[in-house]
């Protein structure tokens, strides 16, 4: 390439480049925006855009992004004052730090125009993130549990209940496995994108404890944790980069693991011969688990607030509901029944899950609010106290008096009050 | 000698399989469908050829524009780093003013701060200014995050020609900017490509930036790519190998100066 043609090219390109953008940008103009922090993941994205949204009359950009991305973005539309989004869906924690941000609109009109609904009046509760006013409409749930491949379940403890498990049983369970096979297979999504944090503080914890962070520093936690390094002798060490459970059970790497149904329902659709779905063990306080509500908010000033309202009503539409059950394995926030030609895969997750939430033990923990900006410290804290305590062995007492520490000043630079499973608290939530 | 010549290949064949190792794997697992994802050691020879997991990547709505607009995106910021980054390069090189030290150090300090602390702000102004969901709004961006590099490099690849060409150039009637364009281009073109090849792929491949500063107009990396690592396995090799084909393209495409900076003239 001599000077002149490459100068020649440079050129072209440019012109090309900046003739670029309102040719693109003009064919899209007339579209609601719907920016959502649920369903990022490029698969669920996908069912979103050609599945959930196709019978929706009006025309929607589904714009999903990481939550930091998002909370920064439409942050900043509101402070510019362009605003391009009118729909936000996140989960409940996102919603929060936006509400605070007075980004959110209330939205008591669609709360009371949607009652014929049936909405869960606990989740309904959760929506006015304790404040007098809706602010956001619960539109999908999930959970977490555990799924184990059939190969295993010779070795479950005698007189064990798979969908009554404890702790105990599971680390009996585990030991069994590894002693007839030779390997490790139990399994926790502790990679780096796993979400491990919940597991501690939806389950562990609230399981032996009672609580979250008013029980941090306990005796009871101490036999938790030190309990949780037992088991994890009989943990894959592979753990610390797996993400998604649902690769590791379908490659045998796992026999029994841990995560969220929307990290599982992989292997349970490609392979509901080989996997058995079950609710995750309980501790002596119960059986802990963590329910996440995903809500949808109006902007404020929203550029098209009527048509937000529009699609949040065909969100929570029973059909609507059921579709989305089926493509991302979020279930129903409104009475809806279950469809008995369901996949068989599915199935197995929609029982985990109501066997979770309707067992007699059942503990819930709900996910950490209030905590606005401090959540990944939060998070942080936990995979902390578990790399210490699990992965190097540090003694347990030392460790928990430590992050006990770190754990309160998050809760007092956040000025969070407890949620449940702690006892409402006037103010901060203190660890006891 | 023999032992010298197998020191050699060894070394040849230790570089190669480091770049091509992981290329290799990237694209056995994006064409080779879901049984050679799950299968471990990969077969070294694909059983099955597949473009279905790339095909349905593909498929997914919108993701064509995206990569028209990253592309448009990545193309604005490398004309832009070159453009900027040359002349800022030659003048460290070539002049010796007061202040040049601290400009050079200027320079790196615009990647010294986090995106993420500055991005609220900068998208703040950014919409003030009209250039919120615009490519060249992205482009100006990147830009800022590629010319660090861009001047820096230039200033040692300016450096490095001889001041003698130059004033000979001058001797002979040449105009400064004359002998700049003429005698001192050619020679830093190599170099310049290289400059070129960093841009593109410093753009092609940012994510935050990119997904905080549009809505409807987004880049491939920002449209999709940002959830990869929370995307089941087999999309996640089909983005990675659309991921870096662009950017072996755009490497394949000035190669020939890239090895005339090395000395090894490929004409």
């Amino acid at each position: 390439m001599n000077r002149r043609s490459t100068l020649r090219l440079g050129t072209a390109l440019l012109a090309a480049a900046l003739a670029g953008p309102p040719l693109v940008s003009s064919a899209l103009a007339a579209d609601m925006i719907f920016s959502s922090g649920a369903l990022a993941p490029v698969q669920e994205a996908q069912k979103m855009r050609t599945v959930i949204l196709k019978d929706y009359k009006g025309k929607v950009t589904f714009l999903p992004d990481e939550p930091p991305a998002l909370l920064t973005r439409l942050k900043a539309e509101m402070q510019g004052g362009a605003r391009v989004t009118s729909l936000i869906g996140g989960n409940d924690g996102d919603l929060a730090v936006l509400a605070a941000g007075g980004v959110l609109a209330p939205v008591d009109d669609v709360a009371a125009s949607l009652a014929s609904r049936g909405f869960a009046p606990d989740l309904l509760a959760m929506g006015k993130l304790g404040t007098d006013k809706q602010m956001y409409i619960p539109w999908m749930q999930a959970t977490y549990f555990m799924v184990a491949n059939r190969k295993a379940l010779p070795y479950l403890p005698a007189g064990a209940d798979i969908n009554a498990l404890t702790f105990e049983q599971l680390r009996a369970w585990g030991e069994a496995a590894q002693k007839a096979t030779g390997k490790r297979v139990v399994g926790f999504p502790a990679g780096p994108n796993g979400l491990m944090h919940r597991f501690f503080q939806g389950f562990l914890l609230p399981s032996y404890t009672g609580g979250v962070v008013t029980t941090f520093k306990s005796a009871e936690a101490e036999k938790a944790w030190t309990e949780f390094a037992a088991l994890w002798k009989t943990v894959t060490p592979n753990s610390t980069s797996i993400n998604f459970m649902q690769e590791s059970l379908l490659s045998e790497d796992v026999w029994i693991g841990f995560d969220h149904v929307a990290r599982l329902l992989n292997a349970l659709e490609q392979k509901p011969n080989d996997f058995v779905a079950f609710p995750a063990p309980s501790g002596p306080k119960g059986r802990g688990w963590m329910p996440v509500v995903v809500g949808l908010g109006i902007m404020k000033d929203a550029p098209d607030a009527a048509g937000a309202k529009d699609l949040i009503s065909y969100l929570t539409t029973d059909t609507t509901q059921l579709v989305t059950a089926r493509e991302v394995g979020f279930f129903p926030t409104v009475r809806a029944t279950l469809p008995p030609d369901l996949s068989p895969g599915l199935k197995m997750a929609v029982a985990a899950i109501q066997g979770t939430g309707q067992a007699k033990d059942s503990l819930a923990a709900m996910l950490p609010s209030g905590l606005g900006a401090k959540g990944g410290e939060f998070n942080k804290a936990f995979l902390d106290t578990f790399q210490r305590i699990v992965l190097r062995g540090e003694p347990v007492k030392d460790v928990l008096a430590r992050q006990g520490e770190t754990v309160q000043r998050i809760m007092t630079e956040a000025n969070a009050p407890c949620w449940k499973p702690d006892p409402a608290s006037t103010g901060v939530c203190q660890v006891k | 000698m023999t032992g010298r010549r197998a020191l050699y290949l060894a070394g040849v064949v230790a570089i190669c399989a480091w770049v091509l190792v992981p290329m290799w794997l990237l694209a056995a697992n994006a064409l080779g469908g879901q049984p050679v994802i799950a299968a471990w050691p990969k077969p070294w020879i694909p059983l099955s050829i597949s473009f279905a997991t790339l095909a349905e990547f593909l498929a997914i709505e919108g993701v064509f524009r995206a990569m028209l607009i990253g592309f448009e995106v990545a193309v604005l910021c490398t004309l832009f780093s070159v453009a900027l980054g040359l002349p800022a390069g030659y003048a460290l090189a070539r002049y010796s003013f007061r202040g040049a030290n601290a400009f050079r150090l200027m320079v790196l300090l615009t990647r010294a701060f986090p995106v993420g602390i500055l991005a609220l702000p900068l998208t703040v102004g950014f919409i003030r200014l009209g250039l919120y969901d615009t490519p060249l709004g992205i482009a100006l961006m990147h830009t800022a995050l590629a010319l660090p590099f861009a001047v820096l490099v230039s200033a040692s690849l300016f450096q490095a020609i001889p001041r003698e060409l130059e004033e000979a150039a001058w001797v002979f009637g040449c105009s400064p900017f004359q002998a700049a364009w003429r005698v001192v281009m050619p020679l830093a073109l190599p170099g310049v490509s290289a400059v070129a090849i960093f841009a593109f792929v410093i753009s092609w491949n940012e994510v935050f930036a990119a997904s905080v500063l549009s809505a409807r107009n987004r880049t491939l990396t920002a449209y999709l790519l940002a959830m990869l690592s929370e995307s089941p396995l087999s999309y996640q090799f089909a983005g990675g190998l659309l991921l870096i084909v662009p950017s072996v393209l755009f490497i394949f495409l000035v190669r020939r100066h890239l090895f005339a900076m090395w000395g090894i003239a490929s004409r």
